[in-house]
């Protein structure tokens, strides 16, 4: 018998605060969106699985688009539960408490829950931000500063993966 | 990643029958801007369990070639991987193996 393997992810209170609000708004939009063709950014967490043939591609998202969203809805939830009690802040933004290193413990279907909702918000950014090339970034626009973030703490998660593996 | 050898006779049967012997399907992963490469390693390590130097290889190849072939098999196999792909974020399709 082996113990389930548990990683510590260490994080700020007001950063796990600024991570719930944005994982929150990918929820939403989910919520919000009852088909990817509505939304460009949802589309893109659903390709077309066939480049050249419309039938087999139409007939492949019949049967997988629900399913992928409603993952994107679970694993959404299940980054949000762990980050309840971390991103519990007062609303003195000169409150010390924010700048306190919180740890989130994270069981494997944790680990790959964060690690899909922080790939998947970025894609919705990306979306956002017109981003075409990974070259495309404008260093004034604070949503890049975000965007960059989020890639920060996923390659954060996976290092540590691969340091435990 | 190369599909099985099939046996002489099994093939001068199927052409004597006229039928198409079955042709191989391949999952195709895409480069995207978007996705970090240590992730799409970490998702070929995670998903297809493949070996570190396995999967850093076919992510560069999606980086540098725009593309790579991650999997080959029957059709289905191919469409639960490509599946698979879309909801850890990446660009992937499904496609005859060209002859």
């Amino acid at each position: 018998m082996t113990g389930e393997r548990v990683l510590m992810v260490e994080i700020t209170r007001l950063e796990a605060a600024h991570l719930a609000g944005l994982i929150t708004q990918f929820a939403d939009l989910l919520d919000d969106t009852a088909s990817a063709g509505d939304d460009p950014a949802i589309a893109r967490l659903v390709p077309d699985a066939y480049i050249d043939d419309a039938d087999s591609a139409r007939e492949f998202r019949a049967l997988t688009e629900r399913d992928l969203l409603a993952r994107r809805r679970s694993d959404a939830a299940m980054v949000l539960t762990t980050l309840r009690d971390p991103a519990e802040i007062t609303d003195d933004p000169q409150d010390p408490g924010l700048l306190e290193t919180v740890e989130i413990a994270l069981d494997r279907d944790g680990v790959q829950a964060w690690l899909r909702t922080l790939a998947a918000v970025r894609l919705v950014l990306a979306d956002r931000l017109g981003i075409d090339t990974a070259e495309d970034h404008d260093d004034e626009d604070p949503r890049f500063g975000i965007y960059d973030w989020l890639g920060y703490r996923l390659h954060g998660l996976i290092s540590a993966i691969d340091d435990h593996a | 990643m190369s599909p099985l050898a099939v046996p002489a006779v099994d093939e001068e049967q199927s052409l004597r029958e006229g039928v198409d012997p079955e042709r191989s399907w391949q999952t195709v992963v895409w480069d995207d801007p978007v996705n970090l490469m240590s992730y799409v390693t970490h998702v070929f390590r995670e998903y297809f369990g493949y070996g570190r130097e396995k999967a850093e290889r076919l992510m560069l190849a999606v980086h540098n070639d725009g593309r790579a072939v991650v999997a080959e098999g029957a059709r289905e196999q191919m469409e639960l991987h490509v599946q698979a792909m879309h909801g850890y974020g990446l660009s992937a399709t499904v496609r005859r193996a060209p002859r």
